[in-house]
């Protein structure tokens, strides 16, 4: 079984989406559990690509390749569970959009779907998103944590404008708030007083498991989690 | 020697006397004039208005005509995003379902006119001085404009697709090639962000031939070349310096220290990199000055195969002021490296009297440069000054700070010059980097010598 496990890893981080998706079925005929397939096979997958990533031997193809076949698997694999397993597989939920103003979406829909393969439920709600719809999805969805991200200079007024709206809102003290993109710099988000702030999308996906295990919405140090530093 | 002959010069390899400067003022140029992004971007005489001002007070010795990646992804088909303050984005992908090669751009085709007219007016204007650059979307950037996300997934499930899309995306660059030929341009640059997204081995697989093919024919044309990347593209330099072109553009996301060691073994130029958005946007003017100075330090080899320019396309809202640090600082490195150390050492133990601004006999312009003598911007206003003398004569005084004294620099921290050059009427700040027309200036002075 160990060998079926590894090797749905493997196929996973090649990105072979239909071989993936084969194994998984063989496995869950063979009786192993959704979540084992979860954690110690198609996971463990995802976890090579980030490595190869850091290391600088996986790069955007690698990236989107793998994560098309994680979310393959994961249709299988949600499709198998019964409520229980499902509510066991997530790790938390996430809103994440592109800041108003910005239409970039090729690293935010990375992000969103490696935040998807570690088991966060994610709601993405697209690019040039006004401030105010993050706050209402976040409540709808109720959210653990909201992501905003930008490439553009001129649209980092709007993530200070969000952690504002999110403060007078009154959930300064119940969602994360962590932010990223090519001008959002460590500085830039210290002075903001985000909870987080990551250089890559796997590197989002640390900072988002750190925030829930090691910190308190608003409260303490920012969490930076920079692979390149 | 002209800043062209120098850029030129760099170009061809050549030991230079001084570093040239490139100020890549793409919709930033806009800023300079009160325009819009979208306003430059679409309006020929707008464009040509900024960049003449982009050219007389940052003193470039090369300057591009429009940083726009997005101008060959329109003609073929992608909904764009405008704006007033960055160049448009790309909304939807028209290959996204089904790649279709069916039409290539043509000369009469979206902005390309206008592009080519600005060119050819500022060829007119400036070209014997300046070197102009023609830039257009690199086709890995532009394929995935085209493609989107599945561009990926072509490169590695189906790559004759992927090749096919290179191939009419570099056919489309090399039409581009030629309208910039025949408007005059001089230095003709691919801009590849995504450059640093691939692979060495998929550099080699897709980007070898199709770079090699363009630097190639911009050669063959008799013409110099540039290669713009963006993010961390280290891992492929060497990839890129064997396509041959003429030079490289990197940003703040390389050690230029490393990356020229790389380039120099190639003997490629390398150009960048100052920060846009840490040093450039959000610093001051020592912080940019200081910047520049730091930067040829850094390298080893400084006075060949080296250009000055900012990692990209400059943020739209980048103070001119600072813009204007940078081309001081890259013009006169010695002098900027005596000013910064005279920043830092002057304290408050030098006793600078400030006149009586409540009680003067007349009207007191003061101008607080970098210096009239080397920085153009500080020319322009300080001429304003002289203009004001010759027309109000005994009725006003002038005077000039310039930032190389270290009294100077003692009087510009007691008085809180916000910016350099700044013109002081009165002791308050009037005219902060932009230059005023006379009337403006006139009327000021006229107001105060009523009362």
């Amino acid at each position: 079984m160990e060998e079926l496990l590894k090797k749905i890893s493997e196929v996973v981080a090649e990105g072979e989406a239909e071989e993936a998706v084969a194994l998984v079925k063989e496995a869950l005929g063979k009786g192993v559990g959704p979540l084992t397939i979860l954690n110690e096979g198609a996971s463990k997958g995802m976890d090579i690509v980030s490595e190869q990533y850091n290391l600088g031997e996986a790069y955007l193809p690698e990236l989107v390749l793998a994560g098309d076949a994680m979310t393959a698997v994961l249709d299988v694999l949600f499709a198998s569970m019964d409520k229980e397993e499902l509510a066991a597989s997530r790790v938390g939920t996430v809103v994440i959009g592109q800041a108003k103003g910005d239409v970039h979406d090729i690293g935010k829909n990375i992000v969103s779907a490696l935040l998807a393969v570690n088991g966060f439920e994610v709601h993405d709600i697209g690019t040039d998103v006004p401030v105010k719809k993050f706050i209402e999805t976040a409540k709808e969805v109720k959210a653990d944590i909201v992501l905003v991200s930008t490439l553009l200079t001129t649209s980092l007024p709007y993530l200070s404008d969000t952690l504002q709206y999110i403060s007078d809102s009154g959930f300064r003290d119940k969602w994360y708030y962590g932010v990223g993109g090519g001008p959002v710099t460590p500085e830039f988000s210290k002075k903001l007083g985000v909870d987080g702030w990551s250089r890559t999308a796997f590197d989002c996906v640390e900072m988002c498991k750190k925030l829930l295990t090691d910190k308190k919405p608003g409260q303490g140090e920012i969490i930076m989690v920079d692979s390149e530093a | 020697m002209t800043g062209k002959e120098l850029l030129v010069k760099t170009l061809n390899h050549e030991e230079v006397e001084r570093i040239p400067w490139v100020p890549f003022a793409g919709v930033h140029a806009g800023k300079m004039k009160g325009y819009t992004a979208t306003e430059v971007l679409n309006d020929a005489d707008k464009l040509y208005e900024c960049l003449m001002e982009v050219n007389r007070l940052y003193m470039p010795d090369g300057q591009p005509i429009v940083f726009d990646l997005q101008l060959e992804a329109e003609i073929l088909g992608c909904g764009l995003m405008w704006a007033d303050d960055n160049p448009p984005s790309v909304t939807t992908h028209p290959m996204e379902e089904e790649c279709n090669f069916s039409r290539i751009i043509e000369k009469t085709d979206g902005r390309i006119p206008m592009v080519m007219e600005v060119s050819k007016r500022m060829k007119e204007s400036v070209g014997e001085s300046t070197a102009l650059y023609g830039l257009f979307c690199g086709p890995l950037t532009l394929a995935s404009h085209l493609r989107g996300t599945k561009l990926f997934m072509d490169m590695k499930k189906r790559p004759e697709e992927a090749e096919a899309l290179f191939d009419f995306a570099v056919e489309n660059g090399l039409r581009m090639v030629d309208y910039y030929i025949e408007a005059g341009i001089d230095i003709i640059a691919p801009v590849d962000p995504l450059i640093s997204q691939i692979s060495p081995k998929n550099f080699e697989q897709y980007m070898t031939k199709a770079y090699k093919r363009i630097f190639d024919y911009i050669r063959g044309k008799g013409k110099y070349s540039a290669f713009f990347v963006c993010g961390n593209a280290l891992k492929n330099i060497p990839l890129m310096c064997e396509t041959n072109p003429d030079a490289i553009s990197v940003d703040e996301n390389l050690s230029m220290a490393e990356v020229k060691d790389i380039t120099d073994k190639y003997n490629v130029v390398i150009g960048g990199n100052i920060p846009l958005t840490t040093t450039m946007l959000f610093g001051n003017q020592m912080d940019n000055m200081k910047c520049v100075v730091d930067l040829i330090d850094s390298v080893s080899i400084k006075n060949k195969n080296f250009i000055i320019a900012p990692g990209c396309d400059m943020p739209y809202d980048i103070p001119i002021e600072n813009a204007i640090a940078v081309a001081e600082a890259a013009r006169n490195v010695a002098v900027t490296r005596e000013r910064l150390k005279d920043y830092e050492a002057v304290s408050d133990d030098i006793e600078i009297i400030l006149p009586d601004y409540d009680h003067l006999d007349k009207p007191l312009i003061e101008a607080f440069t970098l210096d009239s003598s080397s920085c153009a911007a500080c020319q322009y206003m300080w001429e304003m000054a002289h203009d004001a003398k010759n027309k109000y004569g005994d009725g006003i005084d002038i005077i000039e700070y310039k930032y190389n004294k270290r009294e100077n620099i003692a009087r510009c921290k007691k008085i809180g010059v916000p910016a350099l050059p700044t013109l002081y009427i009165n002791g308050k700040p009037a005219f902060i980097s932009i230059i005023p027309g006379h009337e403006e200036l006139y009327s000021i002075i006229d107001g105060l010598i009523k009362k």
